[in-house]
């Protein structure tokens, strides 16, 4: 690794941390444009309001507010306690989530890139054959179904069709007991999350890969009497991978959008699960905590996705 | 050419000297209508449509009426998609949800059409400053995950009680860059066109030039997109709905039904596989549609 390359991820380093900050800072203010406060579902008495108020800070004037949570953000990487379960404080939560979320998603990207690229190049090099027309069908169902229809599915052919084979091992209603789930925990919840862009993929590969096999290389490659397998691994799939890799940001993105759902609907104790339950609890600090783990996590992942580019292209480097 | 009459065999067919001009649109109907699958797909649309629209004076049974029969009771000749977990009619709120989700396909896309295709023009044919202003802007919204976007905006423009239109314009903030992008591009060269020089040596006004002009020959890529993006909007509303973060509980939203029933998988699988089976089929079709277009639109990027 260059000093180049260094310079460069630290660079995009400090970019996500200003990202992330600028993404708490807009959270924090437009949540406390909300009516009413975060204990408002509580019932409480008045004067216990204003306790529990005083208590977190909560009736200072905003600017003030703002400026310590910016503080302790910043300092001390604190982002405070939920106001719903006193007392748990946020910031490990969300690094815990975040772990939890982050494997899910990459077991998920090896389902969306492995399996895409596998139907893009079975495509085509059968092309027009009933192989092509297959793949090319499956595909187009794949990102015309939302994930959460894919999960129902699974969910009920694995977990309930199925249940003799599967003995129940990962009906949703279960849920994770750890950080880490079983095999069948993940596998699962990740194929629902990763097929529907395997689809993108795909297509992608499929054209890039019929335009690179006729190009003039290849023909050399095969007439010097390589294998078959070899021309289309070693030869084509490398430069047919290069449009694809250009959409595997945008890919991890919605990966990491999409496991707020596949989350939810297998009690996986993820980032996206706490989303959703803090939206809906009104858990405000833990609303804006997540959201700033989320825009660090998209940053690391597109971070992670730049830094592959050069391995699959020499052409590209940083620095 | 379906026209030219039956040439006898080894006969030099005889060309005529003038034929008949075909536009651009009445070419790309031409091929539009010879894709089968564009075509059939947008039968469906259009009943989709009417669906919709009976729906809106007639539905089988009142969408909000609980307990029409007992709860979670599966297809029968009264109701033939079954009963959901309150005892709901499901087909009935089925008819309702063509409404929601085509309200907001289409409305998501004229906010998109209305904010990117104006920037997109303005940055592309000025570019300088502006151009950077808007580029600048684009990419930082691509930055952002568009879930996040979308719900900073739910929760802050409707002050927690979101309704149909507040969700149209948080998606449409949502997608909007992919809209700008594409007319910037195809703006920028278009500007370089004899065309648009001789325009403007003739003393057209830059408004004159960018709608005049250049809008409407961008046009066909404009609605590739446009169609591209009402499925990708109607599944994000879905996304919403079934998170629970959409429009409120008793508007039948297809994925909120869909959310209805993931509890009761086990016993009522039907609640769950009737808005997902019309999710998907309306999402391929709208797909299908946005694939015959392009082709019929721009044949040379056809794959």
């Amino acid at each position: 690794m260059t000093f180049g390359t260094l310079r460069y991820i630290g660079q995009r380093l400090v970019l996500i941390v200003f990202t992330a900050l600028a993404v708490s800072s807009v959270v924090f203010l437009g949540i406390h444009r909300l009516p009413g406060d975060a204990f408002v579902s509580e019932r409480l008495r008045p004067s216990q309001e204003a306790a529990l108020l005083h208590q977190y800070g909560l009736d200072r004037p905003l600017p003030v507010q703002y400026a310590d949570f910016i503080t302790k953000l910043v300092l001390r990487g604190d982002l405070g306690e939920s106001v719903a379960n006193r007392g748990t404080k946020i910031t490990p939560l969300v690094l815990r989530e975040a772990t939890v979320s982050a494997e899910i998603g990459f077991v998920a990207l090896l389902f969306t890139v492995g399996l895409g690229m596998m139907f893009g190049v079975f495509s085509a090099i059968r092309q027009n054959t009933w192989v092509d027309y297959g793949l090319s069908a499956t595909s187009v169902v794949g990102y015309s179904m939302p994930n959460f229809v894919l999960a129902s599915f699974l969910i009920l052919i694995f977990g309930v069709w199925l249940e003799h084979i599967t003995d129940g091992g990962f009906f949703y209603e279960l849920g994770w007991s750890g950080t880490f789930g079983s095999p069948a925990e993940i596998l699962v919840p990740a194929f629902a999350l990763g097929f529907p862009y395997a689809s993108i993929v795909a297509r992608l590969t499929r054209a890039s890969m019929l335009e690179v096999v006729r190009q003039d290389y290849i023909r050399t490659a095969r007439a010097k009497g390589l294998v078959e397998q070899i021309v289309i691994v070693r030869h084509a799939l490398r430069n047919a991978l290069i449009p694809v890799i250009t959409i595997l940001g945008p890919l991890v993105v919605g990966i990491i959008t999409g496991s707020v759902v596949i989350e939810n609907l297998f009690g996986i104790p993820g980032l996206g699960k706490e989303f959703v339950q803090s939206i809906l609890n009104r858990d405000y600090n833990i609303v804006i905590g997540v959201f700033t783990g989320y825009a660090a996590l998209v940053g690391i992942a597109n971070l992670a996705v730049d830094l592959v580019y050069p391995l699959i292209d020499p052409r590209i480097r940083y620095g | 050419m379906a026209t030219s009459p039956a040439v006898a065999p080894g006969a030099v067919p005889a060309e005529p000297l003038v034929r008949a001009q075909v536009g651009l649109w009445s070419d790309a109907w031409r091929r539009l209508r010879r894709n089968r699958l564009a075509l059939v797909a947008a039968i469906y649309l259009t009943c989709l449509v009417g669906v919709g629209l009976v729906s809106i004076f007639w539905t089988p049974y009142s969408i909000s009426h609980t307990g029409v029969g007992p709860t979670y009771q599966g297809p029968t000749s009264a109701h033939p998609l079954g009963l959901d977990n309150l005892g709901r009619d499901i087909l009935s709120r089925l008819m309702v949800g063509v409404q929601i989700s085509l309200i907001v396909g289409v409305g998501t896309q004229i906010v998109v059409l209305a904010v990117g295709v104006p920037l997109g023009l303005a940055a592309g044919y000025f570019r300088g400053w502006v151009d950077t202003v808007v580029s600048f802007v684009i990419n930082v919204f691509y930055g952002i995950p568009d879930l996040l976007v979308a719900l900073i905006l739910i929760t802050v423009i409707s002050l927690g009680k979101p309704s149909l239109d507040k969700i149209i314009i948080a998606i449409a903030a949502t997608r909007w860059m992919d809209m700008a992008r594409l007319t910037r591009g195809q703006t920028l060269s278009l500007r370089e066109r004899e065309f648009i020089e001789a325009s403007r040596s003739s003393g057209a006004r830059p408004l004159k030039i960018l709608f005049g002009h250049l809008f409407p020959n961008a046009l066909g890529p404009i609605i590739v997109q446009a169609t591209f993006g009402i499925p990708q909007a109607i599944l994000f509303e879905a996304f919403l709905s079934f998170l629970g973060l959409g429009v409120p509980p008793p508007t039948p939203s297809w994925g909120a039904m869909a959310a209805d029933g993931v509890h009761s998988l086990r016993i009522a699988p039907h609640i769950v596989l009737a808005p997902s089976l019309a999710l998907i089929f309306t999402l391929m079709a709208f797909n299908f549609v946005g694939d015959g277009l392009r082709d019929a639109l721009d044949p040379r990027q056809r794959r």
